[in-house]
């Protein structure tokens, strides 16, 4: 049976998901330590190698953000579905680590042809989070996460964080 | 009436018609009178740095394997089993050292009935061959059917489907010769790979490829390109058989926040410097300072393409240097990059607006500009070579007297 620190980190991944699926990027960050480190992994079986396709510390997350609207992008709605199934906690309970199990569905509203395609829900990727966190007074906040991923064709792609 | 295929129609602004990107019996031609016909790079030799190492693709719909020979030799062949037509290695990579279930070790083996293959492309076993076919047929006569391979230019795997094919040499001519120095003083070693399905068609992508007017839609590139000195002195250079270069400048990355000066580079490369090269019918090779992208397509049909994305660093770089060079791709180039994204929603748009069964359309590709970074050259010269392979005019693909308005 798990504990408040245990609880405590299973609320935090959730409401991270909750707020990256609102596009509330800045408060995201404000659930993270400011040593977050963040990126986004994949394992190619083609070139038989594991890839970094985006990695980004706490000030290179706050600029990649505030650049966003520079940039043309399909405007599709991420939705994260998560399902968090490992907490352990570490070193006297000052550190945790989790592996959370996530689904991003992508609901289109531009980027094909909007009069067919928007309102439709696509399965974007399918994932693992790996996040470790740091523990304060019972707080956890996200000291690193790695968002490892099975899914490896993502067509257009995108701007956003997973 | 019989068109001048080479022409662009209106000469005072050339423009093709939409149809070049729409419809299907076009399209099987291109497969046919190109695809099928000419040299076409696939996989990087790092992807199979070991002997027995494969790697297996599609080119024009046919099957094929790549394999690095138990005697260190790079062949291609048809992933087709000579005896009943049956894909042979289905995974997309590995090596033939690991046994199957239904064959050896170091032998490529046809799952459907046990016919096995060496890495040379050798008939080595058919089961209760002497029962079935007495001495009408013996393994030693059979092989799995060989392409023309060649790996160049940086390491990467030529293959023609077409057993005449002109010697590559002839196919590429100089149209590396710029960029010759950073492809061919060391090996190289690739480190990202990723693929994109795109409901548009092919032609669009490398017609992206061909041009820099789009820049427009790129605030990385605005920032860091258009606005500095040097941006419109890149000039185009045209080659024998539809390839182009694009010159280089100097990047001020640091233009844009959040990404820095690459101080990385590539043997005879300017620091941040960026060069091109757009080879028919769907390749391009581009060096941005410290990383080299490379793509290839694989046209599906007249409205889906599959584009693979390569980057590729030095051999010999530390894990620092890998990862800095890995990080300056992924600013704009990897699946979450700021160009990549825009680039694919741009073709994509055309791809809606192109589809098969809409009205004919012309398509500019005029701009003329002493042929610097915005001219268009690169899709003219493309259309020239398109025009002589497919026997067909761009401007007036069906022959009705430029139909399209």
């Amino acid at each position: 049976m798990s504990g408040a620190p245990e609880a405590a980190v299973r609320d935090l991944i959730y409401r991270a998901a909750l707020l990256l699926d609102a596009e509330r990027f800045k408060d995201w960050l404000a659930l993270c330590a400011e040593d977050f480190t963040y990126r986004i992994q994949t394992y190619s079986p083609e070139i038989r190698k594991q890839m970094t396709w985006l990695q980004h510390d706490m000030p290179g997350l706050r600029t990649m953000i505030e650049m966003l609207p520079r940039h043309n992008t399909d405007h599709g709605q991420l939705s994260r579905h998560v399902s968090v199934y490992a907490i352990a906690l570490e070193d006297g309970g000052k550190e945790a680590s989790a592996t959370s199990s996530f689904i991003c569905h992508r609901t289109m509203l531009d980027g094909i042809n909007a009069h067919l395609d928007a309102g439709e829900t696509q399965l974007f990727l399918v994932g693992k989070y790996h996040d470790r966190f740091r523990l304060a007074d019972g707080r956890p906040l996200f000291r690193d996460r790695t968002v490892f991923l099975d899914t490896r064709r993502l067509d257009k792609g995108s701007h956003y964080p997973i | 009436m019989t068109a001048d295929l080479t022409s662009y129609g209106n000469e005072a602004l050339p423009f093709v018609d939409s149809r070049i990107y729409s419809e299907s019996s076009i399209f099987e031609e291109e497969l046919q009178k190109i695809w099928k016909k000419v040299w076409l790079a696939t996989v990087h030799e790092s992807e199979l740095a070991q002997p027995l190492d494969y790697r297996t693709l599609t080119l024009a719909r046919e099957p094929v394997i790549i394999v690095r020979g138990s005697d260190n030799q790079i062949r291609a062949f048809l992933n087709v089993c000579p005896h009943r037509g049956n894909l042979i290695v289905r995974k997309p990579a590995g090596s033939l050292g690991v046994a199957e279930p239904s064959g050896n070790a170091n032998h490529m083996t046809c799952m459907f009935h046990a016919w096995q293959y060496d890495s040379l492309g050798r008939c080595v076993d058919i089961p209760r061959q002497k029962q079935g076919y007495q001495d009408r047929l013996d393994k030693s006569q059979v092989r799995l059917t060989a392409l023309p391979c060649e790996v160049a230019h940086g390491g990467f795997v030529w293959v023609s489907l077409d057993p005449a094919v002109m010697p590559l040499a002839d196919f590429i001519g100089d149209a590396f010769g710029f960029m010759r120095e950073e492809l061919e003083s060391e090996p190289l070693d690739i480190f990202h790979y990723h693929k994109a399905f795109i409901r548009s068609n092919y032609k669009l992508w490398h017609d992206t490829n061909s041009e820099f007017y789009h820049d427009y839609m790129h605030y990385f590139n605005r920032a860091t390109s258009m606005m500095q000195k040097g941006y419109f002195d890149r000039h185009y250079t045209t080659f024998a058989n539809g390839h182009c270069t694009v010159g280089s400048m100097e990047v001020k990355y640091d233009a844009y926040q959040g990404a820095g000066d690459r101080p990385l580079s590539f043997p005879g490369m300017p620091r941040n410097g960026w060069k091109m090269v757009d080879l028919f019918p769907g390749t391009t090779y581009n060096i941005r300072g410290s990383s080299l992208r490379v793509d290839t397509m694989t046209p599906i049909g007249p409205d889906l393409v599959m584009i693979e994305f390569r980057g590729i660093g030095l051999k010999r770089d530390t894990e620092e240097e890998r990862a800095r060079r890995i990080a300056d791709h992924n600013t704009i180039w990897g699946p979450f990059g700021r160009n990549l994204h825009e680039d694919l929603l741009g073709i994509t748009g055309q791809g809606v607006s192109m589809r098969p069964g809409t009205a004919p359309r012309r398509v500019l590709h005029g701009r003329r500009e002493n042929l610097s970074i915005h001219d268009e050259i690169g899709m003219r010269h493309y259309y020239s070579e398109w025009a002589r392979r497919v026997g067909r005019s761009p401007a007036d693909p069906l022959g009705e007297g430029m139909a399209a308005e």
